[in-house]
């Protein structure tokens, strides 16, 4: 038992980790909606609830390793709106192909990114207090561009695929976007140097300076891609809704950060796994469809994930207490 | 690593057993069984936002026709207008299953997407209140005929501006199709019968009372010789006449589309001249006994008329239910009504 995690594995007695405590929650809310859900246990629902969790999972994908190195992103939800706006501002107002106009907008997508970075890094301002400039910021771009007012749809069939087709007539054509993209976030924070290096950014920031390590170039290149999987993200939201309008995304930067917190990552930096947020994602993703599928009106859904949140974060600070996982909080 | 394999291998076993299983022990509600032999039929209603006194007022009807027919209802949606959050819940009834999905559609284009998905599954769908696209349902439930609606509100505004002068328009959002069909039938009667009115701008408010009050206080400020707001969404009429109110603007009134018990204060005190709706807790109804007679056959594509209970015989344009005429509320009847 070590006195003192470190880094790649997240570290702690193999039984009482967060992950565990994730996928027991994960059983017990399939069997309760096996139970009371229509239609809950089929192939088809179990799809549908990966699709429907694409767009919020891709930005809180990318959120883990930024909440891992101490940062968080307030402005995905903006910059998703923001990025969607320009899509259909440039494929209907420029008369770009959909390829194209998608290309741009993701773009974008890691400009914005690339603008948290520099002024996280140049300014040496706290990514809380940048990223909550960057959402007033992108959000009011996307309205100003937009009248705040107006709205892009009338999307064609071969685009609206990538949000609304399947494959073979049961994949839904986001899900494998979104498993890449997740196994390219879990690859670089599990088994990448620069992943490695965020930790401990996390952990410590001015120990990771005097380390040596690159922390400014890091953060760039994290919050740049950031961004991209933004882009992406609001890509596929664009084809699933059928509009691009400037609101699109509110909210969903609380959401995003709910799932990563309750996968086990922790807030303060340092501690955290991919599969954790992935995780917390599919529990996420399950109540809601579970509690739908059981008519159950959807505010509960709010009421119900708080509890939720609230339960496995005081469940966490319980099993520190008993001393078997990690190390504490505070750095 | 392992953990990770771990979850998703619980997943696909979950997903390998839910594929041979059976769906709960409940007698099959699943969606295309069309009704007969007493089996209870479910309508999946959503209105644009919960949270909005004109739906919960519609939702009263509901019930009633509910109760009537023996028919189960699911009331779901978002509690602001939200049209990804109306999608993901349409989506998912269709997972469910359900005899009839009701939908008043937020976003014309995007709810059309999960609709036509719904009708694949064999799912009957009817748009009420605000359309989405024709192909995308069976029947639209209409409170009114759009010229009907643009007529009247066109009429009330010219009284109350004396029949000429500047008016300004608030709607609830561009994107939702009766916004859009009114605003049309507005400027059609106006151009056609009512020229010596002129609009001077066009406000979204999203169906939101204290965005309508912002955006009439703007519109005071912009226009000075603004005499009358015509405000066609519910939430807005109030938020308009309260910017009215406290604007001191004696010359500005307020006509448009709102339910009695928000407007009677504005009524009283001139104002709002006169408030335009129809009967919604009858929009409610006919909704579900329409859905209902759809679900079981007893309502096709090409009917004229269509018996709705206790609303008689109703006429039929189309593929458009029409509830009736548009009731013009003043100061001397509106106490007659609680809604």
């Amino acid at each position: 038992m070590k006195a003192r995690t470190t880094t790649v594995g997240g570290g702690g007695s193999s039984w009482l980790r967060i992950e565990t405590v994730l996928v027991v929650m994960l059983v017990v809310l399939l069997v309760v909606f096996g139970r009371y859900g229509r239609n809950f246990w089929t192939a088809e629902n179990f799809f549908e609830v990966i699709r429907l969790t694409v767009e919020i999972g891709l930005i809180a994908m990318v959120m883990t390793p930024v909440v891992l190195s101490g940062g968080i992103d307030l402005s995905v939800g903006s910059l998703l709106g923001l990025c969607g706006v320009v899509f259909g501002k440039l494929w209907r107002d420029v008369g770009m192909t959909p390829l194209a106009a998608a290309a741009g907008a993701i773009g974008v997508g890691a400009l914005g990114g690339c603008l948290n970075g520099l002024l996280i890094t140049r300014l040496r301002l706290p990514p809380l207090i940048v990223t909550l400039g960057s959402y007033s910021l992108f959000r009011g771009l996307a309205e100003a561009m937009t009248g705040g007012v107006d709205n892009f749809t009338g999307f064609p069939r071969d685009f609206l695929f990538l949000g609304q087709g399947y494959w073979f007539g049961f994949l839904p054509a986001q899900v494998p976007i979104f498993l890449g993209v997740s196994m390219g976030v879990w690859v670089l924070v599990h088994r990448t140097t620069m992943g490695r290096a965020l930790r401990v950014i996390g952990y410590g920031r001015e120990g990771a300076i005097y380390a040596g390590l690159p922390v400014d170039r890091h953060f760039l290149v994290l919050y740049t891609l950031a961004g991209l999987v933004v882009g992406c993200s609001s890509m596929i939201y664009v084809a699933h809704v059928g509009q691009a309008k400037a609101d699109a995304g509110t909210g969903y930067e609380l959401l995003a950060v709910t799932a990563v917190v309750l996968g086990g990552t922790s807030i303060f930096g340092g501690r955290g796994s991919v599969q954790g947020t992935f995780l917390g994602l599919m529990v996420l993703a399950v109540l809601k469809n579970g509690m739908t599928l059981s008519d159950l009106p959807s505010e509960l859904v709010g009421i119900v994930t708080g509890l939720l949140l609230l339960t496995v974060l005081t469940g966490e600070v319980l099993m520190k207490r008993i001393g078997k996982v990690g190390r504490e909080g505070e750095g | 690593m392992i953990r990770w394999v771990g979850g998703l291998g619980m997943l696909g076993l979950g997903a390998g057993l839910g594929g041979c299983a059976k769906p709960t022990d409940k007698a099959s509600d699943t969606a295309g069984g069309g009704g007969g032999g007493g089996r209870e039929v479910t309508v999946a209603l959503m209105p644009k936002s919960k949270g909005n006194a004109y739906f919960i007022s519609c939702r009263k009807g509901a019930d009633e026709a509910a109760k009537e027919l023996g028919v189960k209802i699911l009331w779901d949606g978002p509690t602001e207008p939200d049209p990804a959050k109306q999608n993901e819940i349409v989506e998912t009834w269709v997972t469910r299953g359900v005899d009839v999905i009701a939908v008043a559609a937020e976003n014309r284009a995007g709810i059309s997407t999960a609709l036509r998905k719904a009708r694949t599954k064999g799912i009957k769908v009817v748009t009420w209140d605000s359309d989405a696209e024709p192909d995308a349902r069976d029947f639209l439930v209409n409170q009114a005929t759009p010229e009907g609606i643009g007529r009247t509100l066109v009429e009330e505004a010219s009284k109350a501006m004396g029949g000429s002068g500047e008016y300004a328009i608030i709607t609830a959002s561009l994107t939702a199709a009766n916004m859009n069909e009114w605003q049309k039938h507005i400027e059609l009667t106006r151009v056609a019968k009512f020229p010596a009115l002129k609009m001077v701008a066009l406000r979204p408010c999203d169906d939101l009372k204290d965005k309508a009050f912002n955006e009439a206080t703007a519109l005071l400020n912009a226009y000075p010789n603004l005499k009358l707001i015509l405000a066609i969404c519910s939430p807005a009429v109030p938020g308009a006449s309260e910017a009215v109110k406290q604007s001191g603007r004696k010359d500005v009134r307020v006509v448009g589309l709102g339910l009695p018990n928000d407007n009677k204060r504005y009524v009283k005190e001139g104002i709002t001249p006169s408030v335009i709706l129809w009967n919604t807790a009858d929009l409610g109804y006919l909704t579900v006994h329409a859905a209902h007679a759809l679900a079981t056959g007893t309502l096709k594509a090409g009917a004229t008329k269509y018996r709705a209970g206790r609303l008689g015989e109703l006429e039929v344009q189309g593929d458009n239910i029409l509830l009736g005429q548009p009731f013009v509320f003043t100061k001397e009847n509106i106490d007659r009504f609680d809604f």
